[in-house]
């Protein structure tokens, strides 16, 4: 692993969404790791090892097989070792009640998957470029949507 | 408790009897009392006459003796003596007669003791006048003097029986006179005694004949009551009973009978009798409630079965009230409502509101699902086609090209349709939260929302001040955002949109189709364009989802729009209505509850 690097970890098993987030990762200048999880349970099984490396970004699918994101947000947040990472909703739906609930159990941010592959290179490079300090502290239900 | 209509028998009534009543006992001792006193004069008139009849016997006995004597003076002959010896005993005869007659009158009896002394002198004057008339004892001179003294003795005699008769007469006068006073007042008062009697009866004879009058309209409005009482058991499928506490005697109206699957009369109904026809599961809840009853005095509705004989089950809505009258009595009063049949429709009722339930959760879900999982392959085929045209559009050939911007436009098209139908769908499942809103910063939203097509056409749009009111703001603002984009989308090519919203406080009784809302007071709120309007034909149709006026190539749009706003307005339970005439641009109304 490449030091300086910002590691993300993308749980989606959906095989396209995640090819197309590894090739919009490739074309974004910042230097990145990029890493998968196929499902919900997989995901928890990574973070769940003694000596796992956290990631800096978790950007979660909400609709997986198995185990849900919301369930995984969930226990994320109970485990006070990986209750600190940044969480990225990353989903296809944008229904108040996902946003809300997701918001509620402290997720960091909602995106909903864009259309447009080029769309998809902003939404890393808006997200990648956030001082999640500054973001986490001024967190709102409006600002919870990532609009671009 | 005044639950029993008073009947107010006149107490006057009573009042008149007892005056009468008085009066005649008044009457009646008063006649009592004057015929004892005419009692009591006569018997005094009769004992006047009597002394007096005395006083004249013993008078007429002296002269009879005088007679006698003076008849044997002049003819010696010894007949004429009798009549004057019979005379002494006549004499004493008066004069005992005459001693009881006057034994209650002390004058009288000194009087008469003087009469004595007088006639007792006179019998002796008349023997010494025998004496000295005898041939042998012939003394003129004493002769003389004892017949002249005689004589005046006679005359003393007179007097003093006149006198007698006298005391008696004015004492009879007397008597007499205060008799009559004390009746002359009598006749006249007594008629008009027995008058104002006589009144007094006809008077409680009058009052007695109208209350007798009153009693039979009472007695024929309650036989009327008392039938179409029973009538509207019948008809209304309901019954009473009472239970007077007091003799613990339970009446049951013919009706609660035939809810038991009896006949009227069919049995004597004590406490217990209800309880064998209420269903088992109901038997202890009824029998605790009617204990409940006499101490909280009301019952609240309750619901069971009873089996009748034939093991028919019928459902019962029951009350009840304890009532207690003017005398404190207490009677407990029942009322059954046989409501099988409601029971029954009810429960198909709910059943088919489950079934609608079901299937309405299923349709949103669908909706959901649908629109939902559609997205994720559309965009897919959106993300893999904005590749394709970045990296690969060189090269293609020109046909190639066309296709797959075809594609691309198909797929947008797709997009919108989906997101609208999402939109829809949630307008009807998210949470309906409502909140006091300014409905002018719903507007302002909803125009910045707007504010790249209103630039661009120009448009114009005027605003009267909006209330606040109780909405789920994100709605009304869609609504708003929804009815101005339609009439920017649809306004007249060349024209400037002018687009005026008014808004207006109105009573439902002025619109016709609000008269079925339960609330009254609504806002009217009138979005009139300047647009190219629609054939009013179309006004209802318009607001039903997917229904489109113009071709998607002239118009693109998913006939989703106005679905929505209708959807909003009903969620608000409101009203919107739509009118317009070609060519000269629509209006959409809405009414908002206050």
């Amino acid at each position: 692993m490449q030091k300086n690097a910002l590691y993300i970890l993308l749980a989606d098993d959906d095989e396209d969404d995640r090819l197309f987030f590894k090739d919009a990762f490739e074309e974004v200048r910042v230097q990145t790791q990029v890493e998968f999880a196929f499902d919900g349970m997989q995901l928890m099984e990574h973070l769940q090892q003694p000596d796992v490396i956290l990631p800096d970004v978790l950007f979660l699918d909400l609709n997986m097989p198995k185990k849900s994101g919301k369930e995984c947000l969930a226990e994320i947040k109970q485990d006070q070792r990986l209750k600190n990472i940044i969480i990225a909703i990353y989903s296809t739906s944008s229904s108040e009640e996902d946003i809300e609930d997701t918001f509620v159990q402290g997720a960091n941010i909602y995106i909903k998957k864009p259309s447009d592959f080029n769309d998809l290179k902003k939404i890393i490079n808006e997200v990648l470029t956030i001082n999640w300090h500054y973001q986490t502290s001024g967190l709102n239900r409006d600002n919870f949507l990532l609009r671009l | 408790m005044n639950w029993i209509p008073k009947f107010n028998s006149s107490n006057s009534l009573r009042v008149i009897f007892v005056i009468a009543i008085f009066i005649l006992l008044f009457l009646s001792s008063v006649a009592y009392k004057h015929n004892r006193d005419l009692n009591e004069t006569s018997k005094l008139v009769m004992h006047t006459y009597e002394i007096n009849i005395q006083l004249e016997r013993l008078m007429s006995a002296i002269k009879d003796a005088e007679t006698g004597q003076r008849g044997y003076i002049i003819t010696r002959n010894e007949r004429f003596l009798s009549p004057y010896l019979f005379s002494r005993d006549k004499v004493n005869t008066s004069f005992i007669a005459l001693k009881k007659l006057t034994a209650d009158n002390p004058k009288q009896q000194k009087n008469l003791q003087r009469l004595y002394k007088l006639i007792i002198q006179r019998f002796v004057s008349f023997e010494n006048c025998l004496k000295y008339s005898e041939p042998k004892s012939y003394d003129k001179r004493r002769l003389d003097n004892h017949m002249f003294g005689g004589r005046i003795l006679m005359e003393n005699i007179r007097f003093q029986v006149d006198e007698m008769n006298d005391i008696e007469k004015k004492f009879l006068q007397s008597r007499l006179k205060k008799y009559d006073q004390e009746i002359s007042l009598g006749p006249v008062f007594s008629i008009s005694l027995f008058l104002a009697a006589l009144s007094f009866i006809l008077l409680a004879y009058r009052q007695i004949s109208k209350d007798i009058e009153r009693l039979k309209v009472f007695n024929r409005k309650l036989l009327i009551s008392s039938g179409l009482m029973a009538e509207s058991e019948k008809i209304g499928k309901f019954s009473t009973w009472q239970w007077d506490l007091e003799t613990n005697k339970i009446d049951y109206s013919d009706n609660q009978f035939r809810m038991l699957g009896c006949e009227p009369g069919d049995f004597v109904p004590v406490k217990e009798t209800f309880l064998e026809f209420v269903h088992p599961d109901d038997k202890e809840m009824i029998a605790k409630s009617m204990d409940d009853i006499i101490e909280n005095e009301t019952l609240p509705f309750v619901y069971y079965k009873i089996i009748r004989p034939d093991h028919k089950i019928r459902y019962i809505k029951s009350t009840g009230k304890l009532l207690v009258d003017r005398n404190g009595s207490k009677v407990l009063l029942g009322i059954n409502f046989d409501i099988t049949d409601e029971h029954l429709l009810n429960i198909q009722l709910k059943e088919r509101n489950s079934e609608l339930e079901k299937s309405n959760k299923e349709l949103a879900s669908f909706n959901h699902v649908a629109s939902h999982d559609l997205q994720e392959p559309l965009r897919k085929i959106q993300t893999f086609i904005s590749r394709v045209s970045d990296a690969d559009k060189a090269l293609m050939s020109d046909s190639g090209k066309d296709y797959v911007s075809k594609i691309e436009v198909s797929a947008k098209r797709m997009r919108v349709l989906i997101d609208d139908l999402l939109m829809f769908s949630r307008t009807n499942t998210t949470k309906k939260e409502f909140i006091k809103s300014d409905l002018n910063e719903l507007f302002e939203n909803a125009k910045v929302e707007l504010t790249v097509i209103i630039d661009e056409k120009k448009a114009i749009i005027t605003n009267t001040k909006l209330p606040k009111l109780h909405v789920i703001p994100y709605q009304i603002e869609q609504l708003f955002i929804n009815l101005i984009g339609n009439s920017l989308k649809y306004s007249k090519p060349n024209v400037t949109p002018e687009i005026a919203i008014e808004c207006s406080k109105i009573h439902s009784a002025e619109y016709p189709e609000l008269l079925d809302q339960a609330i009254k007071k609504f806002y009217k709120i009138t979005f009139t364009d300047n647009g190219m309007g629609f054939d009013p034909q179309f006004k209802e149709t318009i607001f039903v989802l997917f229904q489109r006026l113009h071709s998607k190539t002239d118009y693109p749009g998913t006939g989703i729009g106005l679905a929505i706003c209708k959807k909003i307005v009903d969620n608000h339970k409101g009203y919107i209505i739509a009118d317009s005439t070609l060519d000269q641009g629509s209006v959409f109304t809405l009414f908002l509850p206050e």
